[in-house]
């Protein structure tokens, strides 16, 4: 389908470009920096306008497209967010030998707190902040979507920066490269690729959430901003099916528009970032890139910042021989690094002291409750991936072992990885309670709905990396079909299946806030669960309890990863890893 | 040819370009005392000369140059820069990488430019130097390609069109045409030449890491030979051949193989050293597969018993320093002898080529049962209820009475060999070693 799509307007951008007299790109590209503008000017009324908690969300079809672009924004704004907060934690964790073993732990733990733990510090701060404008609001609501977009980028770019080739640091050691000369040529460059691919995962992480980061209860308090999530989260408390569609289209609008005309452009300009000489030998296109680079007016603009660039770049002073460089390590850098650490270090023991005290006030009863609970959850994320596994893997590899099948539909896939699962969650709830199942079950189901992609992904990675030399010696032993799985597919894949599980139970554990308790036609259906004990804490201000459910859970994410999941990998990487 | 020995080169003071003076190396082994990589190497590098380093791979040659160029600090020493000591990077020296070191996502133009922008030039200067440079080594024509688009002998021209592009006093190359196809090499190796003789203009100096005996023999004024374990100046040697220089000139030949013959004196000493007399000793494993040892019979075998070691090295097309662990181990196995440059089949080597693939596994085994760690391993296995030890247990055997090997190295050695031999089994999930 999507080929088709680049196919029309392949030959539209075609017929564009003859009629080049008329500048039909340019033109275009005009409205739709204009229509951009407008929507920045839109946006910062809302921001600046006077504190509304919570709007009125208007359910009308033609309401919709101003709602998505609000929305749109928000996950742009948070975007950009997390990008520089992984180019500025990640470098510093990658540059700093004593800095690295307090971040990356740090991150780690980030990375298993829900939205919901982030929620309450982050909006009653922000909304203290600016008691009179939607400012605060707005950027609560840009943070929550942030937390759920940055970890994984920040992880990507820290572990591109750390396996650098050390031919290529030492070309720039010897050359004398500063600092920004070395992050811009070498460093950047050279992490790029990876980092475009977890942005567009993080982006649709950001949306993930986008219903609870737009419409949330904290309290007595109900927070509502104009937005899809919003719109989406109104429709189901009423129960208007119509707009519930609606709202689904937009989204799938949205994430398309966003493919098309960002990601797959940036993607496809990203080769030139490419290390290895061979890999991938199908070349991707972009027909929105093409159209950019035909257009006169992005050439004329790119010159003229580089013109204007040159001018103004100051020069740096030439070493001369007689100045030895400085030693890595010392002067001012070193220094603003050291003081940085210290309020790190400052602010978690801050924080945990803060923390401590919150959870000395709950009751042993309710750690019980918790815990108990926790398993709950625990066995319900095991039996989504396990389910997740049991569709996905015959899927994947018959996907990834045919070029015809993976060429077609990996792109629809990642489309559909892309949309917010939570925002299909009615529908299945209608559908599962029209079977007569309850949520103590259902929410496997919904838990299901969001994390099965992970593994899908990974499963045609690695079906697609497999030799071809393999295959073809299972041809020729004519190893019948059940045998080939078992002893070529299966263990070949491994390595990609432990990657897709760790990401795919990593988000259970976080849907499980969203599917465990969700209000559905004016009531509340909820199953007994740590995610619905903490969206019960959350709605309800009981930051103790609240509090001790998200210690509870970040500690199962982090013991499982380093007890379950690591080890796997370990045993993958020695045993079943093809290319070694 | 004067055969200078190492002290010899630590000449007086003014004249050298740059200087190491009694240079020490240590590697940090995690859990385990450091490995020793260079010992008490002195080199100075004179104006208008080429100097190589040749040796085995080990012997520290990548970080002698490493440590010239100001990349690595040494651990022990003094590195000298114009009489004065160096601090930080030695700032007159190009690099050449043997795998290139380009960054893939620049083109030719913008690899040389990045490093004269770093220089904080100016733009026009930036842009004509760098063009001059890509013109000298005959990369006109390929200014705007990306280096994944480039051949190996033409990456290695970018390689050497950045280091030009300083105008270098000394330029530094690291197996500069290991990874080129040998008629290119052979090109590259000319053209270098050429840029250096021009005595007028920079670079002044070449030095460069080889370990081809014909290249460093074409090529170099001196050449230091160096050995391993831990890395060593054992001899220099002046090369005085008139330049231009043929491959096939009596001269060239005869001081091929004088090194030849200096390398299997140091290699393949004829009296076997340190021999068992009083406390038995532990015998290093040499990094050799048992595969190999095996090949290296029956090519022996095959023409009849015995063969010169380098027309060994050319036939089976191997890096010197490779072939000779394979000959060394066979010759600690008592499975070769080595009478100068020939490797000889031994009676015992004969009778294990001879024998049935089953009879060949009990003779290996009585092979390497004649060495202590191997006897060691077997006597504690046969203590054990389990028959078994753990691979800690070997390593630490390896690190307290061989405090020079690479213990990791040897226990892949020790595993390769062992196995071969049906002498244990390795569970690598479990790090243990047992008893078969």
């Amino acid at each position: 389908m999507i080929r088709q799509v680049d196919k029309i307007f392949g030959q539209a951008v075609a017929f564009l470009d003859r009629s080049r007299r008329v500048g039909w790109v340019d033109l275009a590209l005009v409205a739709g920096l204009g229509g951009t503008i407008y929507g920045l000017v839109h946006l910062s009324r809302q921001w600046t306008g006077a504190l509304r908690p919570a709007v009125e969300i208007d359910l009308s079809l033609s309401a919709l497209p101003g709602y998505t672009l609000l929305s749109l924004s928000r996950g742009l704004v948070a975007y950009l967010l997390s990008l520089l907060f992984t180019l500025g934690y990640g470098y510093w964790a990658a540059r700093d030998r004593l800095a690295e073993r307090v971040l990356i732990p740090a991150l780690d733990i980030l990375q298993s707190i829900p939205v919901l733990g982030f929620m309450p510090g982050v909006v009653l701060g922000l909304v203290g902040l600016f008691p009179h404008s939607n400012t605060g609001l707005e950027l609560a609501s840009v943070i929550m979507i942030f937390t759920g977009q940055a970890w994984n980028m920040t992880f990507s770019f820290y572990h591109s920066l750390r396996s650098l080739p050390r031919d290529l640091t030492e070309v720039a050691t010897l050359s004398r490269f500063g600092w920004w000369q070395r992050f811009r040529w070498v460093e950047l460059p050279f992490s790029a690729i990876g980092l475009i691919w977890n942005s567009m995962m993080s982006m649709a992480g950001g949306w993930f959430f986008l219903m609870v980061s737009e419409a949330f209860v904290l309290g007595d308090k109900d927070f509502r901003l104009p937005g899809l999530g919003s719109y989406m989260s109104v429709a189901v408390s009423r129960g208007d099916g119509r707009a519930m569609l609606g709202a689904v289209v937009a989204m799938v609008l949205m994430i398309v528009a966003l493919d098309q005309l960002l990601w797959r452009p940036v993607v496809v300009w990203s080769q030139k970032f490419r290390v290895e000489e061979s890999g991938q030998t199908e070349t991707m296109t972009s027909w929105f890139l093409d159209l950019l680079q035909r257009s006169r007016l992005v050439a004329g603009a790119g010159s003229a910042l580089r013109r204007l660039a040159r001018f103004r770049s100051p020069r740096p002073p030439r070493p001369s021989a007689a100045t030895p460089p400085r030693p890595a390590g010392r002067g001012p850098g070193a220094a603003i690094s050291l003081a940085l650490f210290l309020a790190v270090i400052a602010l978690l023991a801050w924080g945990t002291v803060d923390l401590v005290g919150l959870l000395r006030h709950v009751p042993g009863a309710t750690w019980g409750g918790i815990s108990r609970e926790a398993s709950l959850t625990l066995l319900r994320v095991l039996a989504a991936t396990a389910l997740g596994t049991l569709w996905t893997l015959p899927a994947g590899l018959a996907i990834g072992l045919s070029p015809r099948l993976s060429r077609v539909l990996q792109p629809v896939v990642q489309v559909v990885a892309s949309f917010p699962a939570p925002m299909l969650f009615p529908a299945a709830v209608a559908v599962l309670s029209a079977l007569g199942v309850g949520l103590d079950l259902g929410s496997v189901v919904l838990m299901l709905l969001g994390t099965q992609w992970y593994i899908l992904f990974n499963v045609i990675a690695g079906a697609t990396a497999i030799p071809a030399d393999l295959r073809e010696a299972a041809r020729i032993y004519r190893i019948g079909t059940w045998q080939r799985f078992r002893e070529l597919y299966l263990p070949a894949v491994f390595p990609y299946l432990v990657t897709g599980w760790v990401t795919a139970a990593g988000g259970a554990w976080n849907a499980s806030i969203v599917s465990e308790y969700m209000s559905f036609r004016g009531q509340v259906i909820a199953a007994t669960g740590l995610g619905a004990r903490i969206s019960i804490a959350a709605s309800s201000a009981d930051f103790g309890v609240l509090a001790a459910a998200i210690a509870v859970m970040a500690a199962m994410v982090a013991l499982f990863n380093r007890l379950v999941w690591r080890r796997l990998n370990a045993m993958a990487e020695v045993r079943f890893s093809v290319s070694r | 040819m004067v055969e200078a020995t190492a002290t010899a080169t630590a000449l007086s003071d003014g004249e050298a370009l740059c200087e190491l003076r009694h240079v020490d190396k240590e590697f940090p082994q995690a859990g385990g005392p450091p490995l020793r990589v260079l010992q008490d190497i002195n080199i100075a590098i004179r104006p208008n000369e080429v100097v190589a380093l040749l040796g085995p791979s080990g012997c520290g040659k990548s970080t002698i140059l490493r440590i010239l160029a100001g990349l690595t600090e040494p651990s022990g020493g003094e590195v000298r820069y114009h009489a004065a000591p160096l601090v930080g990077l030695n700032p007159g020296i190009g690099f050449v990488f043997q795998s290139f070191a380009l960054y893939p996502w620049m083109t030719v133009t913008q690899n040389v430019e990045a490093v004269l922008k770093a220089q904080g030039l100016a733009p026009e200067e930036v842009a004509s130097r760098g063009a001059r440079a890509i013109r000298m080594v005959g990369l006109a024509g390929f200014e705007e390609a990306y280096p994944r688009q480039l051949s190996g002998g033409m990456k290695q021209r970018v390689g050497m069109a950045r280091a030009f592009s300083l105008d270098p006093e000394m330029l530094f190359m690291d197996e500069p045409f290991s990874q080129v196809d040998a008629l290119t090499a052979e090109s590259l190796r000319a053209e270098v030449l050429d840029l250096w003789a021009a005595k007028d203009s920079n670079p002044s100096s070449i030095v460069m890491v080889s370990h081809d005996i014909k290249e460093v023999v074409f090529m170099a004024d001196r050449i230091v030979l160096l050995d391993a374990n831990p890395g060593r100046v054992r001899t220099v040697v002046e090369n005085t051949l008139p330049r231009p220089r043929d491959y096939r000139s009596p001269g060239l030949l005869h001081l091929v193989d004088r090194l030849h013959d200096i390398i299997t004196g140091m290699e393949m000493p004829d009296e076997p050293v340190g021999v068992p007399a009083a406390a038995p000793t532990f015998e290093p494993l040499p990094f050799a597969g048992a595969g190999e040892i095996l090949g290296l019979l029956e090519y022996l075998d095959a023409r009849g018993g015995q063969e010169d070691v380098f027309r060994i090295g050319s036939d089976t097309d191997q890096e010197f320093g490779k072939l000779m662990g394979v000959v060394n181990a066979a010759e600690l196995l008592d499975l070769v002898d080595t009478p100068r440059r020939t490797v000889v089949l031994s009676p015992r080597g004969a009778q294990l080529v001879k024998a049935s693939a089953v009879e060949r596994q009990s003779l290996w085994r009585e092979a390497i049962l004649g060495l202590r760690l191997f006897q060691v391993v077997r006597d504690a296995m046969e203590r054990q209820e389990r028959h078994q030890v753990d691979r800690d247990f070997v390593l630490e055997i390896v690190a307290v009475n061989m405090p020079n090997e690479d213990y990791e190295r040897m226990f892949g050695t020790f595993v390769n060999w062992g196995r071969y031999a049906g002498l244990f089994d390795y569970d690598e999930a479990s790090e243990r070693l047992s008893a078969a």
